[in-house]
């Protein structure tokens, strides 16, 4: 049976899942470099052996209210379409398979955040995923609305 | 045409190595990818790379001027894009074609090398390919003119070690320049022939009346008492090989007679091979296994003729390394790019070497070890900034190759207007880095086309206006400290200041009451949306496109200067940093963050006490030495939050390019720090006022300052919001 390997994440009391593919790697929040004049999402940019990668603040980005950095703070940093960034999230929960049965589509008014970001609602058993669509998290559709 | 060719290399010359070099290399690759393709059949990769190896061919040929090569590689193109999509089938005559199209760009090349002018005349060829690529085949009337094509083809086989004498070489050349062709002739005699002199004697005096023999193997003497059976001969004439062919036969006792091109370029491959030359001629020679096959045959006989090629290109290759010596060598721009970076990563890891070597010294100020470390450190550093330079060097590209394809642009340009332009090029041989080369070209094709287009005017304007009947365009590249000036300077009309002006304010750039200097009036066509391209007027176009062309020098770190003077001309000045990798930079606080502004911009750094802070215009200036300096906070500027307890004093960093300067207000002055830029990736390339980052010893991100950017922001922006 079809399934997928996700990457579990938890922003305040929402857990999120992203594809196992696209997580190159997850670490402890280093310095961050904030970029004047970017997007109010970016908080900044790290230094991660060498690369200068940009970072989101998924909270910012999701709009909700920010909070302090805490031990479980981590960065996971994704690659798409060949371009790395990270992602600042509250904890990381765990790694687990999902069948491709317990993905619904998002629902329309979707958990208070835009519904861009998200590519379907995993179950499993009481515990409800989001799973996040990665293309839109930097750039994409979003991005162009605020600028232009 | 040829008179065409010849201006084009003199302007060029520098830059023939490189055409040569990447030219022959484009010819290996398809004379080799042929022979490949001949025995593949149907192998659409190969006749692509094929393809694209011509194309490029007739591209750099078309760069330089040589234009019976374009000729050749066009329609060699065309055929091969034919049999690309599947229009035409590969034949053997298809490949026997385009080898003699290769063999025949390789004389074009020789002559190029030479210095000579292009006499080979690649027409033929060009009439048999367009043939081909329409039909695929060629009829019975066609192979008449492809067999003496063929026989040109031969050019190449000759492999006969005649040790020309270098005066004897020079006559051949001389030869080769009055028009006349140089043939090797080797005769085969019936075997247990007697006075085997004889014949040869009988032999170069049929050919005498016909040309001149140069030379003949064996000599005659030695063929007294050799017991060879063959000899050779190296004959001038005018006369088409069939002739020659044809008279021999007339003498007796010969068996068969082969006639072939000899290539002078193919002296230097068979003197390798002298060491044969004490060998029994007739066993030995190594194209003994062309002998049997005269030219007749060669058409029939696609698979011997193969062979053949084969041969002369291997021992072709075998000559080029004797000939000349290669003083270049080409490398994968990734691999160049590797070493850079890992050059830049070292960079890098020797400031935190220093860093801990200098807590090491606070710490432990006489152990013996934290001084010598010290001292290895500082010569590590020496060493480092030589290996840095001399990686840099690596990268470093003459700007002629950009310069290059200008001469073409403005004479095309010239025959479809009537205009007479000349293009003075200088300062050819000034060396950019790799990536700014690239990025250069589509800039200043657009500065030249503008003056060009709307600089220069029309011949009888010019005269009208007292001025000579012939326009200049002057390009020029010279290095100044840091930075490297190229200047596009044309001797037309001007910019007309006025018609800017008013366009400008018809179109909202600029305010009714604001004061504009020229100079200022002059930079308005660099802003975006600037246009008076919606009529046409003398200056339309001017401003066309200008603000992509001051964008895309501002994102190279470079500034973009005008000087005009109505009736006189205009000059573009271009200022663009040397290299793009590692610099050298002023780290400076503002409020917690730390930014890298690149020393080669800092004038000075001032003090400066808040109240001499005047404001006009909406725009922060402090009087410096007389002059007024316009300053920006850093803070302001970035949205950083104040958080610093206020001083009377500042500290202000000017910044300059060109004869443009502003001051910049930071917090506090760090020290200057070699770094490594770093492209902040896609996601946020383009934010103003920033050039990229850099890791700094502690491993923390700094961001660099785009000085460029942050300038004209201010001087042009803020100044006409």
């Amino acid at each position: 049976m079809a399934e997928e390997q996700l990457v579990t994440f938890s922003l305040g009391t929402e857990e999120f899942g992203v594809d196992i593919m696209r997580v190159q790697e997850i670490i402890r929040i280093p310095p961050i470099t904030r970029v004047p004049k970017a997007q109010a999402y970016v908080e900044g940019v790290i230094n991660l052996r060498g690369n200068v990668i940009p970072v989101v603040n998924l909270r910012k980005r999701f709009g909700m209210g920010l909070q302090e950095e805490t031990d479980l703070s981590r960065i996971v940093v994704l690659q798409f379409n060949g371009k790395v960034f990270g992602v600042r999230v509250d904890g990381v929960t765990e790694v687990l398979r999902l069948d491709n049965d317990s993905i619904e589509p998002p629902p329309p008014v979707a958990l208070g955040m835009d519904s861009h970001f998200i590519r379907g609602v995993g179950k499993i058993g009481e515990r409800l995923l989001i799973l996040l669509n990665l293309d839109q998290l930097m750039g994409g559709v979003v991005q162009n609305e605020q600028t232009a | 045409m040829d008179q065409d060719s010849n201006n084009k290399k003199i302007d060029f010359g520098d830059f023939l190595e490189f055409f040569l070099l990447d030219s022959q290399e484009q010819i290996d690759k398809l004379g080799a990818g042929l022979l490949q393709l001949e025995k593949d059949g149907e192998n659409i990769a190969l006749i692509n790379e094929l393809f694209r190896s011509a194309h490029s061919l007739k591209g750099a040929s078309g760069t330089m001027g040589f234009t019976p090569i374009v000729e050749l590689t066009h329609n060699a193109e065309d055929l091969l894009d034919k049999l690309r999509i599947g229009r035409i089938q590969v034949t053997n005559e298809i490949i026997d074609v385009l080898l003699a199209v290769t063999d025949k760009v390789k004389i074009m090349l020789d002559q190029v090398k030479q210095n000579l002018p292009i006499t080979e005349d690649g027409g033929d060829l060009a009439l048999v390919m367009k043939t081909l690529a329409e039909k695929g085949s060629l009829t019975e009337q066609e192979l008449s003119v492809y067999k003496k094509t063929k026989s040109d083809k031969n050019i190449t086989k000759s492999l006969i070690d005649f040790s020309l004498l270098p005066t004897e070489l020079d006559n051949l050349k001389e030869a080769i320049l009055a028009g006349n062709a140089i043939y090797q002739i080797e005769v085969t005699l019936t075997p247990n022939t007697l006075m085997k002199a004889v014949r040869a004697i009988m032999v170069i005096q049929r050919l005498e009346p016909l040309g001149s023999v140069v030379k003949v193997l064996p000599s005659v003497e030695e063929l007294e008492t050799n017991d060879a059976d063959k000899f050779s001969l190296l004959f001038i004439t005018k006369e088409s090989p069939e002739e020659i062919q044809a008279d021999i036969g007339e003498v007796s006792e010969i068996l068969d007679t082969a006639v072939s091109h000899y290539s002078i370029s193919d002296s230097a491959s068979v003197v390798n091979q002298k060491n044969q030359e004490g060998d029994k001629k007739g066993e030995s020679h190594p194209s003994e296994s062309q002998e049997s096959t005269g030219i007749t045959h060669n058409v029939d006989s696609p698979p011997n003729a193969q062979q053949a090629k084969t041969n002369t290109l291997s021992s072709e290759l075998a000559g080029e390394s004797g000939n000349n010596q290669v003083h270049t060598i080409r490398v994968d721009t990734l691999r160049m790019d590797n070493l850079i970076n890992l050059v830049g990563e070292m960079v890098i890891t020797r400031t935190r070497l220093v860093k801990i070597s200098e807590d090491l010294h606070a710490q432990y100020q006489s152990n013996g070890l934290v001084s010598s470390l010290n001292e290895t450190n500082v010569y590590l550093g020496r060493l480092m900034s030589d290996l840095q330079e001399s990686v840099m060097k690596l990268r470093m590209v003459p700007i002629g190759t950009v310069f290059s394809r200008y001469p073409r642009l403005v004479r095309d340009f010239c025959r479809k207007s009537g205009k007479k332009i000349e293009l003075v090029i200088k300062g050819e041989e000034t060396e950019l880095d790799k990536t700014v080369i690239e990025m250069i070209g589509d800039p200043l094709t657009h500065i030249i086309r503008n003056s060009v287009d709307h600089g220069i005017e029309i011949p009888g304007d010019r005269l009208a206006a007292g001025k000579p009947e012939n326009g200049t365009i002057t390009l020029d590249a010279y290095h100044e400290g840091n930075h490297i000036a190229i200047i596009v300077s044309d001797d037309g009309a001007g910019l007309n200041l006025k018609k800017i002006y008013n366009k400008a304010l018809q179109q909202g750039l600029i305010g009714e009451k604001e004061e504009l200097t020229d100079k200022d009036i002059a930079n308005l066509i660099f802003l975006p949306g600037f246009s008076t391209a919606d009529k046409v007027t003398d200056i339309s176009g001017r401003g066309v496109g200008m603000d992509v062309v001051k964008k895309s020098l501002n994102s190279l770190g470079g500034l973009i200067d005008i000087k005009t003077k109505e009736g006189e001309g205009t000059s573009f000045i271009i200022r663009l940093p040397l290299t793009l990798a590692i610099i050298q930079a002023l780290l400076v606080e503002v409020g917690v963050e730390i930014y890298a502004i690149p020393l080669s911009s800092v004038i000075e750094t001032l003090i400066v006490k808040n109240s001499d802070i005047k404001t006009v215009g909406g725009l922060q200036m402090v009087q410096l030495r007389g002059n007024t300096l316009p300053i920006i906070s850093l803070k302001e500027k970035f949205g950083l939050p104040e958080d610093r307890e206020k001083q009377d004093e500042s500290f202000v960093v000017v910044v300059g390019l060109g004869d443009k300067a502003i001051g910049l207000v930071v917090d506090e002055l760090q020290g200057q720090q070699e770094i490594v830029i770093k492209t902040l990736g896609e996601y946020l390339n383009g934010l103003p006022g920033i050039a990229g980052a850099t890791i700094l010893g502690d491993g923390k991100v700094t961001l660099i300052l785009d000085i460029g950017s942050l300038i004209q922001d201010v001087l042009i922006s803020d100044r006409l919001k």
